[in-house]
């Protein structure tokens, strides 16, 4: 604290005694003086003495922006923004440099907590572009994305499309084609809407009624002796006093193809069926498509659920309303699971050979 | 009680009820809802021009009335940002304004150094009371040093290291143009006695990196720099408060270090002071040229001792 002190040792340095010649004043305007150098330039930036000039020139420009870009959003009587008008607001990605790219840029090493003020003020500038673009103000907003445009990174579009599934294709006849892959096997899947049958009406989703070819495939094999003439509507005219609540609408017929050969035939077991057929049910819309599916690798329960995810990804194509039907059944997942390797000292993956005490 | 009490709230309720607008309003207003904005999510670029447009109603109203009621308006009144962007000129500085930002604020009784008592006024309530008649002329001093240096080209740096110092240094060094400096986070020890290394020698050579005065808003946290100041010759001025010894620097004004108006006042009155003696020096330049120019290029001046 005794800065007295400090001032009185830095005095003392210095020689307390004349250390250049003495000249009587009579000679002193004869005296050559020598030549004064010419003044040396100042310094460009004005914040030259803070030593990291190019830093906190940058950092005050973005905070300056940010202050024009405010009072313009505040005459504009977009700011103070109210909570309801936050809650529609887009999500924010900010995909900036990291810290030796910036301090690249700067020609100065970063240290951490520099750049995370820099990172602070683009956030805030990025929050204003985002609310002059939401709003309509196409130009405002430009003019900040050219300020920010210097600071976000060159592969920013590639980092943001991530996780992003690719959107299924359609070709020119309305094909989708998809792939679903479950354990060991693929399947690669093309789903077409049916068209509907001459003189009836549009095959669209009618929820709770079922077509005749799926559900024969589907309750064929389950009940193979149940006779043709025991459809509905002929139990219901057999009875007599029934009254049929509705008149039976006929629905267009439509296929499913696996590896060329129909489904029922493909799978003889029911559970697999039912996980083929599940998405279409899901969706109310079973007899809306035609599938064609080619599967290989694997055996029936990780071809059919091959099939199954292929089916669903098409169905959230073709319908994208039903995609959050689809996606709260976990239909849109691909199950993670593989068959565990066999670890030495086992005999499977996990079953462990006897143990024996001695 | 109770029919009384809901008579009043009744009462109440009647006074503060809008009064009626005149129609020559209505008429100028587009939208005839003076409802609530109502808060339903904005999702289309027309509901957010919709809420613009109505929360600009709301502005044209206030103004239109803002005309018939107090004379006293945002313009016209004290606003908490007058003494960053509103400077007082040196010549205009009053008792009372050192007062109002609170400049005879001193630090306890017990830190009290004894090199500074003779601009203490006294104690009171264990504070030391800075006597702002010494500290009045002593402001008015530095400010004719820092017109002094701005007037013969010299280069000023405004130092405060404090988050809330940092925009009164960087607009007193914007009011200096080319000869005004600002350091608004920690200085950097070796600025001036490392210069080599921190510059780089080319800049160290070629440009002037020694400035010629150097402000300090708060003097305790940059001991090392104005140490490097006094090894370096340059004149110094700064705000001492009571616990500082005040010969640290060349030129101290005795003040409330610790006051963010007093440091904003204290700084816009310096700067406005190195305005003008900017104003003079680019005079001066300019008739030095219109001279040289009139002598022709063949004159050579004989070297100035």
């Amino acid at each position: 604290m005794n800065i007295a002190r400090h001032v009185a040792k830095s005095a003392f340095r210095f020689r307390t005694y004349a250390t250049t010649a003495y000249v009587p004043p009579a000679s002193l305007a004869t005296l050559q003086r020598a030549r004064v150098p010419p003044p040396k330039p100042k310094p460009e930036s004005p914040t030259f003495y803070t030593g990291r000039a190019t830093y906190y020139d940058q950092l005050l420009a973005l905070e300056s922006a940010a202050k024009h870009t405010r009072s313009a959003l505040q005459e504009l009587e977009l700011l103070p923004l109210p909570r309801f008008a936050q809650e529609n607001l887009p999500p924010l990605y900010g995909v900036w440099k990291n810290k030796l790219d910036l301090g690249e840029l700067m020609s100065a090493k970063l240290t951490t907590s520099r750049y995370r003020r820099f990172i602070a003020q683009l956030n805030q500038l990025n929050e204003y572009r985002r609310l002059a673009e939401v709003a309509g103000h196409v130009e405002l907003a430009e003019r900040i994305q050219r300020v920010l445009g210097m600071f976000e990174r060159d592969n920013k579009d590639a980092i943001l499309a991530r996780g992003k599934r690719k959107p299924v294709k359609f070709d020119e006849y309305g094909r989708s084609y998809t792939i679903g892959r479950r354990k060991e096997s693929t399947a690669r899947c093309w789903v077409i809407a049916a068209q509907p049958a001459e003189g009836e009406s549009a095959s669209s989703a009618t929820p709770s009624e079922a077509t005749e070819e799926v559900t024969t495939e589907v309750t064929a094999s389950q009940t193979p002796d149940v006779p043709e003439s025991s459809s509905p509507p002929a139990i219901a005219a057999s009875i007599e006093g029934f009254e049929s609540p509705a008149p039976s609408v006929k629905v267009s017929t439509t296929n499913i193809l696996i590896n060329n050969i129909p489904l029922s035939e493909y799978f003889p077991h029911v559970s697999d069926r039912e996980r083929v057929v599940r998405p279409f049910r899901i969706a109310g819309l079973l007899g809306a498509y035609n599938v064609f599916a080619i599967v290989r690798g694997g055996g029936s329960t990780g071809q059919s659920g091959a099939v199954t995810l292929a089916i669903a990804k098409a169905l959230a194509a073709h319908a994208p309303d039903v995609e959050p039907l689809l996606r709260k059944a976990k239909l849109l997942k691909r199950d993670p699971r593989m068959v565990e390797r066999k670890k030495t000292g086992r005999a499977k993956a996990r079953k462990a050979y006897t143990w024996v005490k001695r | 009680m109770a029919s009384l009490a809901r008579s009043w709230t009744a009462n109440a309720a009647r006074c503060s009820r809008r009064t009626r607008f005149a129609t020559s309003v209505l008429a100028q207003v587009r939208h005839n809802s003076f409802a609530k904005i109502e808060e339903r999510p904005l999702e289309t670029p027309d509901d957010w021009t919709e809420f613009q447009l109505k929360r600009a109603e709301y502005q044209t109203l206030i103004d239109t009335f803002s005309e018939y009621g107090s004379t006293q308006n945002r313009d016209n009144t004290f606003q908490p940002h007058h003494s960053l962007h509103r400077p007082v000129a040196p010549s205009d500085i009053t008792l009372s304004a050192l007062i109002a930002s609170g400049a005879h604020f001193g630090h306890s009784e017990t830190r009290m150094n004894p090199n500074f008592i003779p601009y203490a006024y006294g104690v009171r309530a264990g504070i030391t009371i800075i006597d702002l008649d010494h500290t009045l002329p002593l402001l008015r001093r530095a400010a004719q040093v820092v017109r002094g240096v701005a007037a013969r080209g010299g280069s000023i740096v405004f130092v405060g290291t404090r988050s809330d110092l940092r925009p009164a240094v960087r607009l007193a060094a914007e009011r200096l143009g080319k000869q005004g400096y600002h350091v608004g986070e920690r200085w950097l020890p070796g600025t001036l006695t490392n210069r080599v290394h921190m510059f780089g020698p080319d800049v160290a050579k070629d440009e002037q990196v020694v400035p010629d005065l150097v402000i300090f808003l708060n003097p305790i946290p940059n001991i090392h720099a104005i140490r490097e100041c006094a090894l370096e010759h340059v004149p110094t001025i700064g705000i001492v408060d009571s616990n500082v010894d005040p010969r640290v620097v060349m030129y101290p004004i005795p003040a409330n270090d610790e006051s963010t108006r007093t440091a904003e006042l204290i700084a816009g009155l310096l700067s406005v002071a190195g305005r003008e003696g900017v104003a003079l020096y680019e005079e001066e330049q300019a008739k030095a040229a219109l001279v040289a120019a009139k002598k022709g290029p063949r004159h050579r001046e004989p070297h100035s001792a």
